[in-house]
């Protein structure tokens, strides 16, 4: 298959929320075709897993590369200088950013869309929405800033604004935003990074200040804190989102998604956390035994594995390095699973990074 | 069955909460019962202690503590002995270790504490090891004598079964009133030795108490952090720097931090009959403790220009750790664990596919050894039997691939000839090097090591001295003056 072929297969793919199981499979091996001929680096850890389009019969035996390679390896379909876009991990280990290629954002946008409004939207055309991010502009390589870009262009309402840029988080602007919010009554959506909540909580406690938006509205998370803000825990990120703007906590959500994919996951509501999250029906995903790559049974913890159809000019297999569980409805996301420190008293790889870096 | 942890004279057991944590490996499960003592619990617990060591420890002649020291450790070297047969059954379920690991290191360790090699440890630190029981002459004139503190708290941390014992016998070898905080990784050891010793001398053991309380937990370990007058911790650095930040400043405070070991093979000592006994010890090193001491190996850097090669080399190590798997069997890992070790081996093996890297071992097998031609600095592998080698053309390399990491360095297993072996320890000594080990031996230290470079007992104590002035001038207040 050319290029186009496979971005038309795939629009055409995304369009059927019907598609079967076995369509989803033959979908997925004609992605792996592509990508085993196209990607000459992840062709050579397919042939080393002794894993080819000939032998793989079944999605799930499509050998997925560690989170890790986007960092050492350039894993792209297309030239990567015929690029329109690169988009960058902010995590960094020695400098070197994990990085995604993509020739066309077409399929990246119709995932991203369709998904956002089927899971954040809740049936909305529109809402009025405040952005805790900078946006596309200011940040070209950073996925999370065209995802809430494209957010706002293509569901919020004229009057939606964006509150961080290169000055850092416009506090004023947004406290009146979210003023205006609350006496119209129109509902209302706060979307950003998770750590850029955590200023604004902070700042409304000190003035002793909340809101009480108007029914409807929604708040949405991601990212965890990354070290940028102080860490909360999940129960109490929540109850403190919903004391400030007057959310319940059923409709903050929070979505998962990196940089070495091209789709998100949702959960629906924080009620109870940790929260069931899932993705569309392009996406399948698995938890497995870091070691030997074998699927775990439902309920037992391991790692998460990422099957996204749309990112077809990368690698759609990937294995991250967030632990998870698979429970009825999707998947519980359980934290990070690198970075744990010895048991004894050698020195680990991430403390020595961390001293690395200074 | 539950097992009690920790030492406490005076506090009943009734008196106190325990929290129980359960352990399991090998088939079987424990359940431990950490003592938790609430902030007046804890406070009399440290008077206690000191008021104990000043009226009786200190009194004491250092022999008297030798002794001690040496009848408890006869007993835990006696396999028949209730306490040993105790440690060999539930150390393994505690720390996951297997059978024989546990087995062996403890004796190999405890053999470090007898008689001979204590008067060892007394002799590094001190050219007059009298001077801990009264004034002694000094070389310069006058006369020293050197004090313990009255309170000493060790802060011990990781899995390797009786680890503590090394920090735990310094501190009464100088006659320190000692409190342990134990690790939750292997509560049990340290309390069992202080048992030991509280009825081989009951009056010692009054002098010591073993303690828990949850790692960072403010509320509780305030009242140790500030009844100390000495502290000795182990952790990573940034446990160390909250502990730090947590001491009064008149509070000396002994860190030893996490360290990175790594190995070094001559080319004189890659023929064909030396390099297999040689990957062996290599091997032994790796697999012994998982490669969670301090002194662990986590790289080795092989020359090239030997009859067998670096390649050839790593081929040797992935057999005999191979081979040693089947003998010691991995400790089942924790999934942070195991995503750690799938995440080095990912990075190996990405870089096997640029031609970079050589991987042994299949994802699945419970040890990996990749081989690079590449010369490359120093770094952390997975762990859990995870080994780097790296060949370099000439040894001379070595110093400055392991020197930016100063900070980690501690241990370097060496086999090189004579000649060759000085001539890298002095430069890796001038990088920051402190211990330079067989292969082999790396995860064993000597009697009087010098724990990170530092002395065992000498830090520990404080120097009294009689100037030879004040001498002098008392003989004109002797009755018998002129």
């Amino acid at each position: 298959m050319t290029q186009a072929e496979i971005i038309e297969a795939l629009l055409a793919f995304i369009a059927r929320p019907d598609a079967s199981e076995a369509e989803f499979e033959a979908m997925a091996l004609k992605v792996f075709a592509y990508q085993f001929r196209n990607n000459a680096p992840y062709k050579r850890f397919c042939l080393q897993r002794g894993r080819t389009p000939l032998a793989v019969k079944r999605w799930c035996d499509i050998p997925a590369v560690p989170i890790t390679a986007f960092k050492d390896l350039t894993l792209s379909c297309c030239p990567p200088e015929a690029a329109s876009h690169v988009f960058m991990t902010s995590g960094t280990t020695q400098g070197v950013r994990g990085r995604s290629y993509h020739p066309t954002l077409a399929v990246w946008q119709r995932s991203m869309l369709d998904n956002f409004r089927a899971r954040f939207m809740r049936g909305r055309a529109r809402i009025r929405m405040g952005i805790l991010f900078p946006d596309d502009g200011e940040l070209p390589n950073s996925s999370l800033a065209h995802y809430l870009s494209l957010a706002r262009r293509a569901c919020g309402t004229p009057d939606s604004q964006g509150f961080i840029d290169a000055g850092g988080l416009d506090l004023d602007g947004l406290l009146a935003a979210l003023a205006r919010a609350e006496a119209g009554g129109e509902p209302y959506a706060l979307l950003g990074a998770s750590y850029s909540f955590v200023p604004v909580l902070d700042a409304l406690a000190a003035q002793g200040r909340r809101f009480a938006l108007p029914e409807g509205s929604l708040i949405l998370d991601t990212g965890g804190f990354k070290g940028q803000s102080r860490e909360l825990a999940p129960d109490a990120f929540y109850d403190a989102l919903s004391a400030a703007f007057g959310v319940p906590r059923d409709s903050c959500i929070n979505m998962y998604g990196m940089t070495e994919l091209s789709s998100q996951f949702y959960d629906d509501g924080n009620a109870v956390c940790p929260s069931v999250k899932s993705g569309p029906h392009w996406v399948r995903s698995r938890v497995v035994d870091p070691l030997t790559g074998a699927d775990l049974p439902d309920g037992e913890g391991g790692v998460l594995v990422h099957h996204d159809l749309a990112h077809f000019n990368c690698v759609s297999a990937i294995l991250t390095e967030d632990a998870g569980e698979i429970v009825p409805g999707g998947f519980l996301l359980l934290g990070r699973v690198d970075g744990e420190a010895s048991k004894g008293c050698s020195v680990a790889v991430a403390e020595f990074l961390a001293a690395a870096r200074g | 069955m539950i097992a009690n942890a920790g030492h406490l004279p005076g506090l009943s057991r009734e008196a106190l909460r325990w929290r129980e944590v359960a352990h399991g490996a090998w088939g079987e499960r424990v359940v431990l019962a950490l003592p938790e003592l609430d902030a007046a619990q804890a406070a009399a617990l440290c008077e206690r202690v000191r008021e104990n060591a000043r009226e009786r420890l200190k009194q004491m002649p250092v022999t008297r503590i030798v002794d001690a020291v040496d009848a408890a450790v006869a007993r835990l070297l006696d396999r028949e002995h209730p306490l040993r047969r105790k440690a060999e059954h539930l150390l393994p379920i505690v720390t996951g270790y297997d059978r024989e690991t546990v087995r062996l290191g403890l004796t190999g360790y405890l053999r470090t504490f007898r008689r001979p090699q204590l008067l060892r440890f007394l002799a590094e630190d001190f050219a007059n090891p009298a001077m801990l029981d009264g004034f002694q002459p000094a070389a310069k004139g006058g006369l020293l004598r050197a004090q313990g503190p009255e309170l000493l708290l060790h802060i011990w941390a990781g899995n390797v079964p009786a680890l503590s014992l090394w920090s735990l016998i310094c501190g009464l070898l100088v006659k320190a009133g000692s409190i342990g905080k134990l690790a939750s990784a292997e509560p049990l050891t340290a309390g069992w030795f202080a048992g030991l010793l509280a009825e081989i001398d009951p009056e010692i053991g009054e002098c010591l108490a073993v303690v828990w309380w949850k790692g960072g937990d403010a509320a509780a370990e305030a009242p140790f952090l500030q009844a100390a007058d000495t502290v000795m911790a182990y952790g990573g650095n940034e446990t160390l720097a909250a502990l730090r930040a947590k001491l009064p400043v008149t509070t000396r405070f002994l860190p030893h931090g996490h360290r990175i070991g790594f190995g070094v093979v001559a080319r004189e000592a890659l023929d064909s009959r030396k390099a297999p006994a040689l990957a062996r010890l290599a091997a032994h090193d790796v697999a012994r403790y998982e490669q969670q001491g301090c002194y662990s190996p986590q790289m080795l850097f092989v020359e090239r220009g030997g009859r067998v090669a670096p390649a050839e080399f790593a081929g040797y190590l992935a057999r005999e750790l191979a081979a040693l798997a089947h003998r010691h069997p991995r400790r089942a890992l924790s999934p942070g664990e195991a995503a750690a070790v799938a995440g080095w081996r990912g990075a190996q093996e990405l870089r096997g596919l640029e031609g970079a890297a050589e991987l042994f071992g299949e994802p699945a097998d419970p040890w990996s050894v990749v081989h690079v031609e590449a010369a490359e600095a120093l770094s952390p592998t997975g762990l859990n039997r995870t080994l780097k080698l790296v060949a370099v053309d000439d040894l001379a390399a070595v110093p400055a691939l392991v020197g930016p990491y100063r900070a980690f360095l501690q241990t370097a297993g060496v086999a090189a000839a004579p000649e060759r072996l000085l001539r890298l320890a002095e430069r890796l000594a001038a990088v920051g090097v402190s211990r330079i080990a067989p292969l082999g031996r790396m995860t064993a230290p000597e009697p009087g090591w010098h724990h990170d470079g530092r002395f065992s007992l000498l830090d520990l104590v404080t120097l009294t001295e009689i100037e030879p002035g004040a001498e002098a001038a008392a003989e004109g207040f002797a009755p018998y003056a002129d």
